[in-house]
């Protein structure tokens, strides 16, 4: 099912967020992704990143593990509290893997050691912005179908839920002790409400409103 | 004596004269003689006059004054006022019997002692006196002392008259201070300290069981001996004037510590705490003058044990300190990796970008030149960083000293075998002989030295590990004497090393290790570069490798 035929549109500006103490690995990272177009922005601390996140950010983390003052792991941490849907690759020095092994038992997408692949961390990146964009749409999707279905009246929303159990019109007005007419006058404006045009719109709006 | 319920119970009371006792409380002479001990006899009559004022006696006694059956229960037939005070009933409750003494009021656990004091006395026609506790209408306990005796026979049973008082305050008090002196009693005998008394002369009084077993003196073998036979020999003379200080009072506090050291019976000395305080008690004894007696308590408590544990902590700790020194090698290690990974990440990362612009076809060509500018600077961080190591282990050159090479190798021994016993492994000393190795010291930084041998012997040991001990777990560390120095020399029968890693063995990150920073053979060779040597191998003939290296005579031998 295409996202627009259910009336979402993607926001497609996803940025990787490049956290990393070292100013060499930051500014070689920017100039590699550079290279292939992607945006992205840098921080030097997470605490800076931490400052400037509020919610809205789409993308990915690019995530030094350990680092002076607010640590990768307290970060990751942080966003955790705040609902944040922003997948994570860390990136690790020698000596980190216990740290590593953390942060992936903590939800983390991926992590990478010092020095790496080039190729695979654009690889990972492109991964990270996928499941970004699906965690959050069927997260958008959810929301709108719930908005929408708040606008039924409770009788308009009995319809709905009988017909797209597939229900015929006239059980549903002998379920429901009302008039054949009365429910047809519910169900079109049920349709009308959730800007839906076929029975098979309403099943799919009822299955993402789960 | 059984007590049956009295079939003549019910006849007790018409044989009391209710009216009697309603007005004036009571006037029957019996109760009064029984409660206060008068010899006025049985029978006879108080004067009219003397009625009001028993009354009133009988009415304000601090207790209850009965009469009663001595059978099961003992039912009341007459009880005082003072009844109310002492169990929350009144006189009719009681004398009506709807409450029985014994059945009522008595602790059931002291019903039997209470009959037998009451039975054997009666028998022999004496007054019988007896405490015991009772539950009170408010479900309180209380103790109360009961005297009385028995001054009629009737029916079968004595008739008994009495007086009973509350002694509750009192029987706390002293249950108290049983309580006290039970652990008072407790603690000198739990103590772990010698306790002594002493008199003003200094002789000894009493000791406890603790002071037998420290000393090794039974009491009756230091009993009126002066406490000096317990001390060691410097502390006597100080003892004397310790003493004459007290008693004259220039000694204000008259309790005093100090650590000191005691003489056993069997002469051996041992460190002690000791503490002493005066007690000063009036003397009982009419035979002595009535002053006060000065007597002293001392504490003492053995410090053998606390003082070899303090030995033993500090020793551990001096071995924990020179763990540490030696194992700066392995730390150094891992911020070096840390310091050069960095700019290797980076410089990756510049290359690939550089190749992706100039694969590119667009008009980013000219970010090439940035890209290779970046790298060259680096690659010059990188090498920074390492310059700045091998500075550090040359500053470190300054602490050269004389030192006897074999006690050195037996100190890195201790420390590395440790690591071995943990790896299953043994490391075998081949030294020269302590004697000629004593005459000819060598001049090096330890610590510098020790941290060689120590990696050296942890190479040695892994790679011996990692073909599974095919050549036996013994690892050699030998010294040999030559015409320049001691060459110290460390033989495994690990893997060996391929001839390709060979020519790269002492440079910096290079390792066969899947752990390993391949900093450890680097560093290595430049502290034997500064000792004017240089840390070489070679192939044992059958398998495995030897390292080794030379140290100098110190000039003047």
């Amino acid at each position: 099912m295409n996202r627009s035929d259910i009336g979402v549109d993607l926001d497609k500006e996803q940025i990787a967020y490049i956290v990393d103490d070292d100013e060499a690995v930051r500014d070689s990272m920017s100039m590699l992704l550079e290279t292939i177009d992607l945006p992205h922005q840098c921080f030097s601390s997470a605490n800076e990143f931490f400052e400037y996140y509020d919610g809205s950010q789409k993308g990915c983390l690019i995530l030094d593990i350990s680092m002076p003052g607010m640590s990768g792991l307290e970060l990751q941490e942080k966003l955790k509290e705040s609902n944040s849907l922003l997948p994570i690759i860390f990136i690790t020095g020698h000596g980190d893997i216990p740290m590593a092994v953390e942060a992936m038992r903590r939800g983390a997408l991926d992590f990478m050691r010092k020095p790496f692949q080039e190729d695979d961390l654009i690889k990972r990146i492109q991964q990270a912005f996928d499941s970004e964009a699906n965690t959050r749409s069927a997260r958008d999707i959810k929301q709108l179908m719930l908005d929408k279905l708040a606008l039924l009246t409770s009788r308009e929303k009995q319809v709905f839920d009988l017909v797209t159990e597939g229900q015929a019109n006239k059980s549903i007005a002998y379920d429901l002790d009302i008039s054949e007419r009365t429910v047809e006058v519910h169900r079109s404006q049920a349709m009308k409400k959730l800007e839906a045009r076929t029975l098979a719109q309403l099943v799919r709006i009822k299955i993402y409103s789960e | 004596m059984k007590y049956e319920p009295s079939p003549h119970d019910s006849n007790i009371r018409p044989s009391l004269d209710e009216s009697e006792l309603e007005g004036t409380d009571v006037k029957n002479s019996t109760l009064i003689k029984s409660t206060l001990e008068t010899n006025i006899s049985k029978n006879t009559s108080i004067k009219n006059n003397a009625a009001p004022l028993l009354g009133s006696l009988l009415k304000n006694l601090p207790g209850m004054a009965y009469r009663c059956l001595n059978c099961k229960d003992w039912p009341m037939e007459f009880v005082s006022e003072g009844c109310f005070a002492l169990c929350g009933y009144t006189r009719s409750d009681i004398e009506e019997q709807s409450v029985l003494w014994g059945k009522c009021f008595t602790v059931p656990e002291d019903i039997q002692r209470v009959e037998n004091a009451i039975v054997s006395a009666v028998n022999k026609g004496e007054p019988f006196e007896v405490e015991y506790r009772i539950t009170t209408r408010n479900n309180e306990e209380k103790w109360v002392w009961e005297r009385g005796r028995a001054v009629d026979f009737r029916d079968g049973n004595h008739v008994l008259e009495g007086f009973i008082t509350d002694i509750t305050d009192r029987k706390l008090a002293e249950n108290a201070l049983m309580h006290e002196e039970a652990f008072a009693k407790a603690v000198v005998d739990t103590v772990v300290e010698a306790v002594i008394t002493i008199d003003d002369s200094g002789k000894i009084d009493t000791i406890n069981s603790v002071t037998q077993e420290m000393f090794g003196y039974t009491l009756t073998e230091v009993k009126d001996k002066n406490i000096r036979i317990l001390m060691a020999n410097p502390s006597n003379e100080e003892y004397d004037l310790y003493m004459s200080r007290h008693l004259h009072g220039e000694e204000a506090n008259t309790a005093s510590e100090r650590e000191d050291n005691c003489r056993r019976k069997d002469g051996s000395i041992f460190p002690v705490h000791l503490s002493v305080r005066e007690v000063i008690s009036e003397t009982s004894q009419p035979s002595q003058n009535p002053q006060e007696v000065r007597k002293f308590v001392g504490l003492i408590r053995d410090l053998t044990a606390r003082r070899s544990a303090e030995q033993e902590a500090r020793e551990q700790r001096e071995q924990l300190a020179h763990v540490d020194r030696l194992n700066i090698l392995g730390e150094m290690a891992i911020s070096i990796a840390h310091e050069i990974n960095q700019p290797l990440t980076a410089i990756s990362m510049y290359a690939q970008s550089g190749i992706r612009f100039i694969d590119s076809e667009s008009s980013k060509i000219d970010r090439v030149h940035d890209a290779l500018n970046k790298i060259s600077i680096q690659a010059r961080r990188a090498g920074a960083v390492i310059e700045h190591i091998q500075q550090l282990t040359k500053q470190q050159n300054s602490r050269h000293e004389e030192i006897d090479c074999n006690h050195l190798i037996r100190e890195v021994h201790k420390l590395a075998e440790v690591e071995a016993n943990l790896r299953n492994m043994e490391i075998v000393l081949d030294l020269v002989p302590d004697s000629i190795s004593a005459l000819k010291p060598i001049n090096c930084d330890p610590i510098q030295i020790q941290q060689v041998i120590l990696n050296l012997l942890r190479n040695g040991m892994e790679s011996m590990q990692s073909n599974d001990f095919d050549n036996g777990n013994e690892i050699t560390l030998r010294t040999l004497h030559d015409d320049k120095g001691v060459k110290i020399s460390i033989i495994d029968t690990g893997v060996g090393i391929s001839k390709d890693f060979a020519e790269r063995l002492f440079m910096p990150f290079s390792s066969t290790k899947d752990s390993g920073m391949g900093m450890g053979l680097s560093i290595s060779s430049s502290i034997v570069k500064a000792h004017h040597d240089k840390l070489d191998f070679m192939h044992n003939d059958t398998t495995g490798v030897t390292f080794f290296f030379t140290l100098p005579y110190t000039e003047s031998t």
